[in-house]
């Protein structure tokens, strides 16, 4: 695996953010690779450092009282609105300019707690196609040879689209596994940041409209098409990835 | 529900944060007037909304609202001392530079790291953005895993990734007696 794409790894390293597969390779990386091997030490030595001597401030004495005391003892009257009080708080996504004249509704599902079993899973593959040197198997901008490969190795023919000129440029594509099965995930970028779009044959569900949820700070837009199930997953705001999934379904 | 349940319940979930609590609201203001004010704020807003948390890490949650009622606080207290920083926009120049942790083979940076003492480290860490000092505190002090920093400063898990990564690199310079870090300049 290339070095920089390793070197990129360490702080995640340090941070005790990789995978156990993921931390070998980069473990094993630095054992012959002095450059990162100096990285990793010399973050840890901040994170050390850090840790041992920044002073910590405690709570002064009669805080915890004061807050007590301010506490009403019965329930107080729920408020009107629940500006960021981080439960449940996916807002209704509007789409602007490009896209006015189309009525996009979001249904809002899922929450930060629980959730489909599915979501979870793009959102862990989306991850290590990112860490991993495996974003695509079939790195071109070309729809015509991206869904002719995925075509020849997948029971399904998802839509494959070339969206550059709406900003999301499309990379490759890649064969992958969700939820135990093979997927096709078709690699698009807007700006820097990676969508991957996930697709394979659902035909045990009638079609269905977009679907929205945010979890673990990524976005998933999904919806249902000619058999297919698609979930598209992403960093980017939520109203480029409900743009992009509207321009992948779109006519 | 008996007439206190509720009460004793928060408070039983609620204080033993306190000085976890405390100790964010404090290095985000500055000032112990400050952050008593924040952390009173945000124990009454945590209480009132108690319902809608349905589990998972409390710390989290509550450290969540401490954060957001340190941003109201600021909004309507914006103090000239309070220096904010931008992120860069993901894939610039900086940004690839930047997160590249370490330049040199033999960086001779790790041995000023060990040599610090408290007091140098508490300036140090005084003069950062808030944002770089948050998530420098998340991560190391509060032990938090990318994903629940992400959860608590609203932000997508790549961008605290680049953020930490600033963030350090930020306090090594500052450390290093360079010029106070770029965030600085633009404040």
């Amino acid at each position: 695996m290339a070095h920089d794409r390793i070197r990129r790894q360490v702080p995640a390293l340090a941070d005790g953010e990789l995978e156990p597969l993921r931390r070998f390779l980069v473990t094993r990386h630095l054992a012959r690779c002095p450059d990162c091997a100096a990285d990793l030490e010399a973050l840890q030595s901040m994170q050390t450092m850090i840790r041992t001597r920044l002073p910590l401030h405690r709570a002064p004495p009669g805080l915890a009282a004061r807050i007590g005391a301010a506490l009403p003892l019965e329930a107080p009257p729920p408020a009107p609105t629940r500006p960021w009080i981080p439960a449940e708080r996916f807002a209704g996504t509007a789409l602007a300019g490009a896209l006015a004249g189309v009525a996009l509704t979001l249904l809002l599902v899922g929450g930060q707690h629980g959730g489909d079993p599915l979501t979870a899973d793009v959102i862990s593959d989306h991850i290590r196609s990112m860490q991993a040197d495996h974003l695509t198997d079939v790195a071109t901008s070309d729809q015509h040879t991206v869904k002719p490969w995925l075509s020849a190795r997948l029971d399904v023919s998802p839509a494959v689209k070339e969206l550059a000129a709406q900003g999301f440029p499309l990379v490759g594509g890649r064969l992958d596994y969700v939820d135990g099965h093979p997927a096709a995930a078709i690699v698009y970028r807007h700006d820097k940041h990676v969508i991957n779009l996930f697709a394979w044959s659902d035909p045990g569900h009638a079609d269905a409209g977009f679907s929205a949820t945010a979890r673990q700070g990524f976005n998933v837009v999904t919806w249902r098409r000619d058999g297919i199930a698609y979930f598209a997953v992403s960093d980017v705001e939520s109203e480029q990835l409900a743009a992009f999934a509207h321009l992948v379904a779109g006519g | 529900m008996a007439r206190g349940d509720r009460k004793r319940r928060f408070e039983l979930l609620a204080l033993p944060h306190l000085d976890a609590a405390y100790n964010l609201a404090r290095w985000l203001a500055g000032n112990t007037t400050d952050a008593e004010d924040v952390v009173q704020d945000a124990y009454l807003r945590a209480y009132r909304y108690f319902d809608a948390f349905h589990g998972g890490n409390f710390r989290v949650w509550l450290l969540t609202i401490v954060r957001n009622c340190f941003m109201t606080w600021v909004r309507e207290n914006r103090s000239s001392r309070m220096v904010f920083h931008a992120d860069p926009p993901v894939g610039t120049t900086a940004e690839t530079e930047e997160t590249a942790w370490g330049q040199r083979p033999t960086d001779p940076e790790t041995m000023l790291l060990d040599s610090i003492d408290s007091q140098t480290l508490a300036r140090l860490m005084e003069r950062l953005p808030v944002e770089y000092r948050e998530v420098l505190l998340l991560r190391e002090v509060e032990d938090l895993p990318y994903k629940d920093i992400a959860a608590i400063t609203g932000v997508p898990l790549g961008t605290v990734m680049s953020r930490l990564s600033r963030a350090r690199l930020a306090l090594r310079r500052l450390w290093l007696g360079s010029e106070a870090p770029e965030a600085a300049h633009g404040a």
